[in-house]
């Protein structure tokens, strides 16, 4: 693609050059029909694949992280199809961090609590004289479910949460750049303060 | 996959076609990896390389390897790179290539060479006398046991999720750090609105 003549290199972008003659590239949200519908025909067998993959990781190639990451795309095709901000705003902060917060606790849960029943670390059978006769499983099935319920509460709601929101943060950036926040650190600067540096929205 | 093939079905059968022209693939992708001038392209080409790797992983019936290859690799990461170019700068350039860096190249192809010189010491591709699938106390242990023990078809998530949850704990929650340290560097304190 480089071969083509660099008098329209932003092209692709949102056509505005800058002085010293590089393109910057801006996150410009295009439109586009044929990526709209394409994604809203593709996430359903994405987002049921994802669910398969974690839900039967335990039968088959795949588990929770695989799943999770999958799970996580269909958000980013979302973004990537409707527009990284709309897509932001649809999303609540809550879901994303409520996803891998939950994630390391019901995972932190599953694992300690056979340590206060005197066993070792996710020794899953610890679980059968207390669970046992209230789900009618079977002292090895508590084994099996355990690791279905490590993999799926755990790992799956981890990975999908943070993966979501590594992706949103790194779209919006750093907030000390942001054009409020950089006219602040510049007064700053003026006055001689060099807190800027060490986080000066802390005064905010 | 089912996790209880005995060991000795898998047989070598030596380097076929499909291997020559991963391989071949694989190489390629990397070189133009590095070589490419547009970050854009570079990044594009890396993600065909993950493909790539996602392939040779699954062929040699690590499935479980190549699903997060796959994923991860091929897929978030490069909309990761592609989010960071977005928000850099893409200088225009009439090369199609970087110029070759030749003490930068004298260097890899010595760390090329270190690392080559120790493939003669390593068992043939599902040689079934390799110490991994002769070794008792753990592959063994695991292939033999995992089911019984577990409950669960598929060893590698027996492994995950049951003899080795604690590390995967481990790993679980690095990755939630990640997400911590990622809004911490960025200065922000939500993910989304």
């Amino acid at each position: 693609m480089s071969d083509e003549p660099t008098s329209q290199p932003d092209e692709r972008m949102d056509g505005r050059v800058d002085t010293d003659g590089v393109a910057r590239q801006r996150p410009v949200y295009t439109e586009s029909q044929v990526i709209m519908t394409t994604v809203k025909a593709v996430i359903p067998f994405v987002m049921t694949y994802g669910l398969f993959i974690t839900f039967h990781g335990a039968d088959t190639p795949g588990g929770g992280f695989q799943g999770g990451a999958i799970i996580a795309s269909v958000v980013l095709m979302i973004a990537f199809a409707f527009g990284i901000e709309s897509t932001r705003a649809w999303l609540a902060n809550s879901t994303v961090v409520g996803l891998g917060t939950a994630g390391v606790f019901l995972f932190g849960a599953i694992g300690f609590g056979p340590i206060l029943l005197g066993e070792n670390f996710l020794e899953y059978t610890a679980y059968y004289p207390v669970f046992g006769d209230l789900l009618g499983l079977k002292e090895y099935e508590f084994v099996k479910y355990g690791m279905e319920a490590v993999e799926i509460v755990g790992i799956a709601f981890i990975v999908s949460g943070i993966l979501m929101g590594l992706f949103f943060a790194l779209a919006a950036g750093d907030s000390h750049s942001e054009p409020n926040e950089a006219d602040l650190r510049e007064g700053e600067l003026r006055d001689g303060v060099d807190s800027a540096t060490f986080g000066g929205e802390s005064d905010d | 996959m089912t996790s209880i093939i005995a060991p000795t079905v898998i047989q070598s059968v030596g380097i076929t076609p499909l291997e020559v022209a991963l391989f071949v693939f694989i190489l390629i992708t990397a070189v133009l990896t590095a070589l490419f001038r547009d970050v854009l392209a570079a990044i594009v080409i890396f993600a065909a390389y993950s493909l790539g790797l996602a392939v040779v992983y699954t062929f040699y019936r690590a499935p479980d390897v190549g699903l997060t290859e796959a994923a991860i690799g091929a897929g978030v990461t490069t909309v990761f790179l592609l989010l960071t170019i977005a928000k850099t700068t893409r200088p225009p350039t009439d090369e199609l290539f970087e110029p070759i860096n030749w003490p930068a190249v004298a260097v890899c192809g010595l760390f090329a060479l270190v690392v080559g010189s120790t493939l003669t010491a390593f068992p043939a591709v599902g040689d079934p006398n390799s110490p991994i699938l002769t070794n008792p106390e753990v592959t063994g242990y695991y292939l033999e046991n995992a089911y019984d023990e577990t409950g669960a078809k598929n060893a590698v998530t027996s492994v995950l999720a049951a003899y080795r949850g604690f590390d995967t704990f481990g790993e679980a929650v690095v990755v939630f750090a990640a997400g911590i340290a990622s809004l911490l560097v960025l200065g922000r304190e939500v993910f989304t609105a």
